[in-house]
């Protein structure tokens, strides 16, 4: 049996191991160690990598993994699963999408795969974390939010080949209906992207919303979910569930916000919106309606800003492009 | 005998009807001001001036909504008295979601521990000053809204001064009618708005009600609005019946709990539950996701606030509760 060694996490048999992964150190020296859980059956297969919090506040991912990981029996596996569920473990802390220490630009670790040993404090965290990654991942699936509780959507790597075959394997045993087959030039420098050019397949799920805007119950089904993708890969004995039919995007649109003002949408999550139609709306500081926010394009919301407030330029809407039945 | 003129800022009322306008609280280095919306609703009738208050923290937007929810229902000529509404109170940190200016340099950053300000004194202060100059002047009730944490939030405070500042808030928070209430003593809250208004004789009251940036519905901001309709009723600003809400709490005190530990943490109470020494407020998990113990109330009371995880520090406000209730109300 391969030895297995992330971090001080170090893995040589069936069992449950843990451990921390060094990405970085605080300038009074402190190092920047993130939590490693290896769990391995007694027989060999497919090493599930899993990652959460790749943006410091999106936690439901981390739960999510954390769900699935109490649930696990290496008696009852095949293969190992590798769980890192807290990334960008210094923005994690503070709350925030990026980390606190980047200085200069680059701070989106999800742009910064495979990462630098000498690049900025983000690359060098993505360098950390990619290393063993391409080391060890036969497939990897990366949990993200959005920003409201009704988030539920995916990305899969569609490269083309067996690697595109591999991840719709993956998506379709986890199940949201609302899919992007994600082309090599979207996402560049995401984990998913990367690791799916060095010919691992790849799974984004998308669930809940930034902060504490998420439910358990998202957190359970979740944990499900990725049992059932475990089932399709023979990690775990067991029929899997049939999900479907899927909506397959070919692309998305991250459409910004033209207006400033005070926001409340009007839409939800998985809504199928057309070009035009009102989506939120807008009101001055002194409570006076000030306008609608329309979609801009047409196809199923992925994503819509939870309000308060909005400031010109911030993300407005999410929108799947162009859905067919599949 | 109609009401006279007045003009706070650049809003500026001629008669009944809607004046907008901003008061200038202080300067950005650039040398553009930092102003507050101010919108006055004046009535046909004479009457109290009613002056409403929100986002005196930055980030607490469930009560910019329900001041806006109720302006736009407000007809002037249905109106006995003014309505004063700064509803964007603090308004640096409106525009970056957080609770604090992020221009208040060293500290007293709280504004609302902050009135009734100092002319010459730190930003904060400032912006108190320049803002309590104006109420005291005008109003003659003041309500003031603020948010905690999750959206389930619903309690109100009252300024229970003796004499008649005392009664009239009492009458103010009965109107607004959420049951967890607290008769807030005189040594409370000190520099808060409404307890330095009630000192200076203006009956007031907090309310508490959703929770901070987006955690709130618009249920609550409707119900809000309909609330303070009725404390309108209540006061005589509006014509009609006031809804009895049922009996308030008049809690004596609270307590603000902080947290003695870190870890991930998922609260496994609501606001309005009851509590005993010892109920079980949330469950900890370590990084590695392994349960990690639970997080127990060191007091007897009500849950006005609890934290909503998904993340825990040490000293982070774990749970607020409302203590000693005067009415047996369960």
């Amino acid at each position: 049996m391969r030895t297995i060694e992330v971090g001080t996490a170090v893995s040589d048999e069936a069992g449950r191991v843990r451990g921390k992964l060094d990405i970085g150190a605080l300038p009074d020296g402190t190092p920047v160690e993130i939590p490693v859980e290896i769990v391995r059956g007694a027989e060999d297969g497919p090493v599930l990598w899993l990652h959460g919090c790749v943006h410091g506040n999106e936690y439901c991912g981390t739960y999510i993994i954390h769900e699935l990981m109490r649930s696990l029996k290496p008696e009852a596996l095949k293969g190992t699963v590798v769980a890192l569920p807290v990334l960008n473990l210094t923005a994690f802390l503070k709350n925030q999408r990026m980390s606190p220490f980047e200085q200069f630009g680059g701070g989106d670790l999800n742009r910064c795969f495979p990462g630098r040993a000498d690049g900025s404090v983000t690359e060098q965290i993505a360098h950390a974390i990619y290393t063993p990654l391409k080391k060890y991942a036969t497939h990897l699936v990366d949990f993200h939010t959005a920003f409201t509780p009704d988030t539920r959507w995916m990305l899969y790597s569609a490269p083309g080949g067996e690697v595109s075959d591999k991840a719709e394997t993956m998506a379709r045993a986890f199940g949201y209906r609302d899919t992007l087959p994600s082309p090599p030039d979207l996402l560049v420098g995401s984990a998913i992207t990367t690791a799916a050019q060095d010919g691992i397949p790849t799974l984004i799920v998308e669930a809940g919303g930034i902060g504490p805007a998420f439910e358990m119950s998202t957190v359970e089904d979740a944990g499900g979910r990725l049992q059932n993708v475990m089932r399709a890969l023979g990690m775990l004995e067991g029929e899997v569930t049939e999900y479907g039919p899927f909506n397959y995007f070919t692309t998305f649109a991250w459409c910004c916000a033209t207006t400033a003002g005070l926001f409340e949408r009007t839409v939800s999550c998985g809504d199928t919106v057309t070009k035009g139609q009102t989506i939120g709306r807008y009101y001055d500081l002194y409570g006076k309606p000030n306008g609608e926010a329309t979609a801009p394009e047409s196809g199923v919301v992925l994503a819509i800003h939870a309000g308060a407030l909005m400031a010109r330029g911030e993300t407005l809407i999410h929108i799947g492009l162009n859905p067919r039945e599949a | 005998m109609s009401l006279q003129d007045i003009k706070i800022g650049d809003a500026e009322t001629m008669g009944p009807g809607v004046a907008t306008g901003r008061l200038k609280l202080a300067d950005y280095p650039d040398g553009s001001p930092m102003a507050t919306p101010v919108i006055i609703v004046t009535g046909e009738k004479p009457g109290k001036t009613l002056w409403l208050h929100g986002c005196v923290h930055g980030n607490e937007y469930c009560g910019t909504f329900i001041i806006h929810e109720l302006l736009r229902s407000l007809d002037p000529a249905e109106l006995s008295g003014r309505v004063v509404a700064l509803p964007a109170l603090n308004i640096t940190a409106f525009n970056k979601n957080q609770r604090l200016s992020p221009f208040e340099g060293y500290g007293g950053g709280d504004m609302n521990r902050c009135f009734p300000g100092v002319e010459g004194g730190p930003l904060t202060s400032q912006f108190a000053f320049a803002v309590y100059t104006e109420m005291k002047k005008h109003a003659d009730l003041f309500v003031d809204f603020h948010t905690a944490m999750t959206p389930d939030v619903n309690w109100a405070l009252y300024a229970a001064y003796g004499g008649e500042t005392g009664k009239v808030s009492r009458v103010l928070a009965k109107a607004w009618g959420y049951r967890d209430t607290l008769a807030t003593p005189t040594d409370m809250l000190v520099g808060s708005a409404f307890m330095t208004a009630a000192s200076d004789g203006i009956p007031s009251m907090i309310v508490e009600a959703g929770g901070k940036g987006p955690a709130f519905t618009r249920e609550t901001v409707e119900d809000g609005a309909e609330r303070l309709r009725n404390v309108m009723r209540a006061a005589g600003l509006l014509d009609g019946d006031v809804t009895d809400y049922g009996p308030i709490a008049d809690f004596d005190r609270f307590e603000w709990v902080s947290a003695p530990r870190g870890g991930l943490f998922q609260p496994m109470v609501k606001c309005g539950d009851s509590i005993e020494v010892g109920t079980r407020l949330g469950r900890f998990y370590d990084i590695y996701g392994d349960d990690d113990g639970f997080a127990e109330s060191p007091r007897k009371g009500i849950v006005l606030a609890i934290h909503p995880g998904p993340i825990m520090t040490n000293g982070e406000t774990l749970v607020h509760i409302g203590l000693n209730p005067k009415e047996n109300i369960l």
